[in-house]
């Protein structure tokens, strides 16, 4: 079963995606209504998936190709930093780019939804606390990189710059979330194919590091980082993450005069 | 998680914002792994599993062998929270945006290293508590001009003025919202003392504003 938050006739849905015997996608709502459209209407307009986010949590350089590629050691322990809900958006938006720099890459990025709160989880129950997987993309901007606290909340936490969704993938329905297929396009051209196989530390793991420092929460949100295959993205380019039996998610880039409008 | 905290949705703080220290550390901001010192703000996040109360015990952490921590530090800041949608403001009207003020207490582990976000150090339960309470901000004329204090078991540690900060709250708010839209609600810690102060178990720790008030925090595992 999949999961996702809609904007759709004018209403904000909670909608839950199965499967028919025909293999067709059953879009219904939380109350129980069939909505008869289809999941690449337009008539649709996605949100970010997790309705109350809480903490995010992404991983730095954790695949080994990625860290190589930045001419890092691989790390020893994971690189966490964390990012809040201002930076969310979903599937279909648009994400900015600053002004004046010049390199803006995407990271497609596999994302676990915890489900259920817990401190000092072992590595083999960690995904009992993991409602479903997502994609997300996490965008950086080299440019405002400084080596504090880095990767910086400069650029790493600002507006729009973390599309997820479109819908998050029931944990059960996920034999195993270190065997799959991540591409990302830029304008229908590949530019990233690796698979979550490559992962450093992987989510049970990570689960285990910081539930040892501190409490998960329902809401909270792990982004696993990305592979090998970066590049820069300007306005106008169409990309496209995504995670083979998970979802692809679709994101426009547009100006930082466009995106802010009025406030700019 | 403290469900009646008076924190919304983010808690933003501000490291290396004490002149004093960027002074002492200038040294070691030019070798590796920094290369050089900082050009911006340098911010890091409480997320919501450490935000806490005035009155509330606060945790002595464990390491990663399920022991006690050797030695655990708190700082205090001024406490700035916005009181409406705060996007691209410039410093002349960033004041406008501040509905109140208070005290935000930060307990970790010892700074050790600014290189990496020090999850470790920083994200512990309830290790931050906001209050005692939430001040108008026309209550405070010029909140540069304060002054933090922490006293520890009824002995003064440590004196912040503001003054001495390497920026000052309208440069921050406006920098900030310029990275990220702030909402209603969301804190900005803008300041700490560059030393921070040590704390041992059962100690009562009091971090203290004049005209805002004094956040009174004791910590556990005594």
């Amino acid at each position: 079963m999949r999961h996702a938050r809609v904007i759709f006739d004018g209403r904000e849905l909670d909608i839950d995606i199965d499967t028919d015997v025909n293999n067709r996608d059953r879009i219904t709502t939380t109350d129980g209504e069939v909505l008869n459209v289809a999941l690449d209407s337009d008539a649709i307009t996605w949100l970010p998936p997790v309705k109350e986010p809480g903490t995010i949590f992404a991983l730095g350089i954790n695949y080994a190709d990625h860290a190589s590629e930045l001419a890092f050691e691989p790390p020893k322990e994971p690189l966490i930093f964390i990012k809040h809900a201002n930076c969310l958006t979903g599937h279909k938006q648009v994400s900015y780019r600053p002004d004046n720099i010049d390199y803006q890459h995407y990271e497609c990025e596999l994302v676990a939804v915890i489900g259920k709160t817990g401190k000092n989880i072992k590595r083999e129950d960690a995904l009992e606390y993991v409602a479903g997987y997502t994609v997300c993309n996490d965008f950086a901007i080299r440019d405002y990189l400084e080596n504090y606290y880095r990767p910086n909340l400069r650029v790493k936490s600002r507006d729009s710059l973390l599309p997820m969704g479109p819908w998050i993938v029931d944990t059960a329905d996920i034999p195993d979330a270190n065997a799959l297929r991540l591409t990302t396009t830029v304008n229908g051209k590949v530019t990233q194919d690796g698979s979550t196989k490559d992962m450093i530390f992987d989510v049970p793991f990570v689960i285990e590091y910081l539930s040892k420092i501190m409490t998960l929460n329902p809401g909270d949100m792990i982004c696993t980082g990305t592979p090998h295959g970066i590049v820069d993205c300007q306005p106008g380019d169409t990309i496209v993450c995504a995670i083979e039996d998970i979802c692809s998610l679709e994101t426009r880039m547009v100006s930082e005069q466009e995106y802010y409008g009025d406030k700019y | 998680m403290t469900t009646n905290t008076l924190v919304n949705s983010k808690l933003v703080c501000v490291a290396l914002n004490d002149k004093a220290q960027l002074a002492a550390l200038e040294s070691t901001f030019n070798e590796a792994p920094y290369k050089k010192p900082p050009t911006q703000p340098v911010l890091y996040y409480k997320p919501r599993n450490t935000w806490n109360l005035n009155g509330a015990e606060i945790e002595w952490a464990k390491d990663f062998d399920g022991n006690d921590v050797p030695a655990m530090v708190v700082g205090a800041s001024l406490g700035v929270v916005i009181g409406k949608e705060t996007c691209r403001v410039s410093v002349d009207e960033a004041l406008d945006y501040v509905a109140g003020y208070t005290i935000v207490g930060d307990f970790s582990l010892p700074e050790e290293s600014y290189y990496r976000p020090d999850i470790k150090g920083k994200c512990l339960d309830g290790s931050a508590p906001v209050g005692p309470e939430i001040v108008a901000a026309d209550k405070i004329a010029n909140p540069d001009a304060l002054s933090v204090c922490i006293n520890v078991n009824g002995e003064q540690k440590s004196v912040f003025e503001l003054a001495n900060m390497e920026r000052s709250v309208a440069e921050l708010i406006s920098i900030i919202s310029r990275i990220m839209t702030l909402q209603p609600g969301e804190i900005i810690a803008v300041g700490f003392a560059g030393e921070r102060v040590a704390v041992a178990k059962g100690d009562k720790v009091e971090a203290s504003i004049e005209g805002v008030g004094t956040l009174t925090n004791t910590l556990g595992g005594a």
